[in-house]
């Protein structure tokens, strides 16, 4: 008698348990959302997002490539629109700095900030060859990437003509637009299989990857990633130029692009959270959600309203540092309470939850 | 009678409080303390790519703002004089922010001349300055600047070469052993043939307030200069002129401990890694050379500046300690103390009072140095000496976070000069004082060897 109701108790408890075994809470879906998001974020977020890269770097190439032959206000235009498409992406990419863009320095080889501005006067008004080799070969960053393109393209007070582009100018641009072309192309081979296949890497997590042992390495990367760019807007881009009021500091200035950029790093963060970057995947955030609604809504809840904040602010940053402080302050409180959201609140979640 | 009583109450009184002078000289059992805590309060938990960038915990809302505009100087790339920001660039240099060479506050690559490039090199001739120091080389100073900006020709340009090496373990098992050549090729005028040349890899930036922090008499009681105990290790400290205090101080930091502070060092890097002048080195680094522009701009970054990036480097958290209940981890370490490695990589010292900066103030931190040269035998020797250092004598360097540089470098890196691609290529290098514990690892089973690697990894 003894026995049966033991072994009814075991029973029970073995139905308790494979009950509990179909709630995502502590079950294998939660592992299978964990999977999923892990591979979405390599197959819907990171290559996509470098394929795009690739994509509209070849565009602007071709867009400088046609304003050289044609050098019409019209075709200026259209490289100049080619330009900031291109920044879209890249800024978007940035909501993930981890990985070969880092390790090979793909951010600072394209993306240095500020202009060297004697250095650049000097190699154009010098016989040095202009072609793609030997714009590679140049030793320093700040002659090479977006923000000399934007300074070719804008000039410096942003009154650039067709006709004022000089012809040293124009085969410095296409050279400079060639190497931004085939560095997008050399990032995304280096994800991709085929190429570096670094996705693999991730795939990995917790089945045999050194870089990433468990699959909680591979989040911890991935909110580091969200978190870098979160805090490197709020308390690094956006903050030493309102500090200062200087607005030599700020980037993106021949353009007026800066506010853009901002926010699209943030919506960058964002499309990493939710497991998109154009097509929708599984993210983190459905991780959170199987726990944690409320998290999750807080987390999103604070994403929205730092992208929306950037709408208060009407004028170019390096303008609105001195007349829209008070919006200016507005958005960076608000990426601050998303930073501190991200670093203690999800970070303990994937801690105490993701545990294999 | 009265002053009886009051001896008798004073005796009692003083008694409990004997008893608590007993207590407080033990210590607490080494289980009593979180094995992973390696930069004791100053430690942050994170095993990313990011693990080196973190600010000590506990700063106030006042340092952290300084420890924010570090950070950002440390990122800042310079440019060519004159320009609106970051002016100042060379002209002659060897990279152009702080970061270039040190990427993600570590180590980076055993290159030179590239934008990605982290290894320099230092130069003198026979002989030793007013103060003990290395003697520069006319027309070239201590360090060669192999990059200079546009128009202008650097001092040299570094070719570096590897010869591969193969070793066999007793068991069979084999690895690379890369032995270096370093030469410099077009030099702006001759170089004199009785030239020195030291490489040195970026190494990196956390922990180092903590460093700083150990008390002189610390480090001096690890020293055993003639080897008094007999165990081969000798280890001395070295004594180097500091320009800024303009005193003798000990040395800390650089892979021969030519630094006595952090500010010297920081400052040191902006002069001479980057050209760029400031309050404690205030004369460009091309001084007196051909490339020496003509701008009146020194001292190029403020003064505020440079106590930024001081700070900023001072409160660096120590990333915390993974898989400490491992078992062959704890198998790792445990072979580690048994074949000595603890003669040099000391795991254990307490930090000194530090009452402007509480979180390294007083903390029990795992550093594995003892901040003692030592002769590292002929496959390391650089020979080149360097204040009391001679030229076959390195700094222990601190381990903790070396299980990370895979994380922050991408590629690890290990040494002086970065030859050592893996942890066990870097023993292998080891050699003069430290030749009994390398031939201990060279003896240990594979499985051993192994653990030894997984404790490092752990660090």
């Amino acid at each position: 008698m003894k026995s049966y109701t033991l072994l009814f108790f075991f029973g029970a408890a073995l139905l308790a348990g494979s009950c509990r075994k179909a709630d995502v809470n502590t079950g294998s879906d939660f592992a299978k959302i964990e999977e999923q998001a892990i591979s979405d974020f390599v197959h819907v977020v990171a290559i996509p997002g470098y394929d795009e890269l690739k994509t509209k770097a070849s565009i602007l190439n071709t867009a400088i490539s046609t304003l050289n032959i044609i050098p019409t206000d019209a075709n200026l235009d259209a490289a100049k629109i080619a330009w900031r498409d291109l920044r879209v992406t890249w800024e978007r990419c940035e909501g993930y700095l981890f990985g070969p863009v880092e390790d090979d320095e793909y951010d600072p080889e394209t993306d240095t900030w500020p202009v060297s501005f004697n250095d650049l006067d000097s190699l154009l008004a010098s016989s040095n060859p202009l072609g793609v080799d030997d714009i590679e070969a140049l030793n320093q960053r700040s002659l090479k990437g977006y923000h000399p393109i934007e300074y070719v393209l804008w000039g410096k007070e942003g009154l650039q003509t067709a006709a004022g582009i000089t012809d040293r100018q124009k085969q410095y641009v296409t050279s400079l637009s060639l190497h931004l072309k085939s560095q997008a192309e050399k990032l995304y081979s280096s994800w991709a299989p085929g190429g570096g296949n670094y996705g693999q890497h991730l795939l990995n997590a917790g089945k045999g990857s050194t870089l990433y042992p468990m699959k909680k390495d591979a989040f911890l990367a991935i909110l580091e990633g969200m978190l870098a760019i979160c805090e490197e807007v709020g308390e690094g881009k956006m903050k030493e130029p309102f500090d200062t009021q200087d607005p030599n500091i700020v980037e993106s200035p021949f353009s007026g692009n800066s506010v853009s950029d901002f926010r699209n790093n943030i919506t960058g963060a964002l499309n990493v959270y939710k497991g998109k970057f154009n097509d929708d995947g599984v993210g983190l955030n459905e991780l959170v959600r199987a726990k944690n609604i409320a998290l999750d809504n807080e987390i999103q809840q604070k994403f929205n309203t730092a992208i929306n904040s950037f709408n208060s602010i009407t004028k170019p940053f390096e303008q609105a540092i001195i007349s829209e402080r008070i919006q200016c302050q507005t958005v960076m409180d608000a990426l601050e309470a998303l930073s501190e959201t991200l670093d203690t609140k999800l970070r303990a979640f994937i801690q105490q939850n993701i545990t294999d | 009678m009265r002053i009886r009583k009051i001896y008798w109450i004073t005796a009692i009184l003083l008694l409990p409080a004997v008893f608590m002078m007993c207590r407080k000289a033990s210590e607490f059992d080494e289980s009593q303390y979180d094995p992973r805590l390696s930069g004791g309060e100053a430690t942050v938990f994170d095993e990313t790519s990011k693990a080196f960038g973190h600010q000590v915990p506990g700063l106030s809302s006042h340092d952290e703002h300084v420890h924010e505009v570090g950070d950002g100087a440390v990122e800042k790339t310079f440019v060519t004089a004159p320009a609106p920001i970051n002016s100042g660039l060379g002209p002659i240099f060897s990279n152009v922010s702080c970061i270039s060479c040190h990427h993600n506050d570590g180590k980076g690559n055993p290159t030179a001349g590239l934008v990605n490039s982290s290894l320099l090199i230092r130069l003198s001739v026979p002989g030793s300055d007013a103060h003990g120091g290395p003697l520069a080389v006319d027309g070239y100073g201590l360090q060669l600047q192999d990059v200079a900006v546009f128009g202008v020709q650097p001092e040299a340009k570094i070719n570096i070469t590897y010869t591969e090496n193969p070793f066999t373990f007793p068991d069979g098992e084999t690895a690379s052993l890369r032995n270096p050549t370093y030469t410099l090729l077009n030099p702006y005028k001759p170089l004199p043939g009785n030239l020195m040349m030291s490489p040195r890899m970026a190494p990196p930036f956390f922990g180092l307030g903590l460093i700083q922090s150990i008390p002189e008499s610390t480090i001096l009681a690890f020293a055993d200069e003639n080897d008094a105990d007999g165990d081969g290790i000798s280890g001395k400290a070295n004594y180097v002129y500091d320009p800024y205090l303009q005193k003798t101080m000990i040395g800390r930091f650089g892979l021969k401990a030519n630094t006595a502070t952090i500010l010297t060092q920081v400052a040191g890097a902006y002069n001479q890694d980057m050209g760029v002048t400031n309050y404690v080195f205030p004369k460009e680094s091309s001084f007196g050379q051909s490339q020496l522009d003509s701008h009146v701009d020194d001292p190029e970054i403020a003064d505020s500046i440079l106590n930024a990036a001081e700070f900023y480097i001072r409160t660096l958290a120590v990333p915390a300690r993974r898989n400490v209940t491992d078992l062959t981890v704890q198998s790792g370490e445990n072979i580690f103390r048994q074949l000595n490695c603890v003669g040099c990589h000391k795991p254990t010292i307490q930090t000194g009072v530090d009452l402007s900066l509480k979180c390294v103030s007083n903390q029990r931190i795992h550093p594995y140095t003892d901040l003692l040269l030592h002769d590292m035998g002929d496959g390391l020797a650089d020979g080149r000496p360097d204040f009391k250092a001679d030229g076959k004598e390195w700094k222990t360097p601190a381990l903790w976070g070396i299980g990370l540089f895979e994380k922050t470098n991408g590629v690890p890196y290990y040494l002086h000069d970065g030859r050592a691609r893996t942890l066990e290529e870097a023993i292998l290098w080891h050699g003069g004082e430290a030749e009994k514990a390398k031939q201990g690892f060279i003896q240990l089973s594979s499985t051993d060897r192994k653990a030894l690697i997984k404790f490092l990894k752990s660090l």
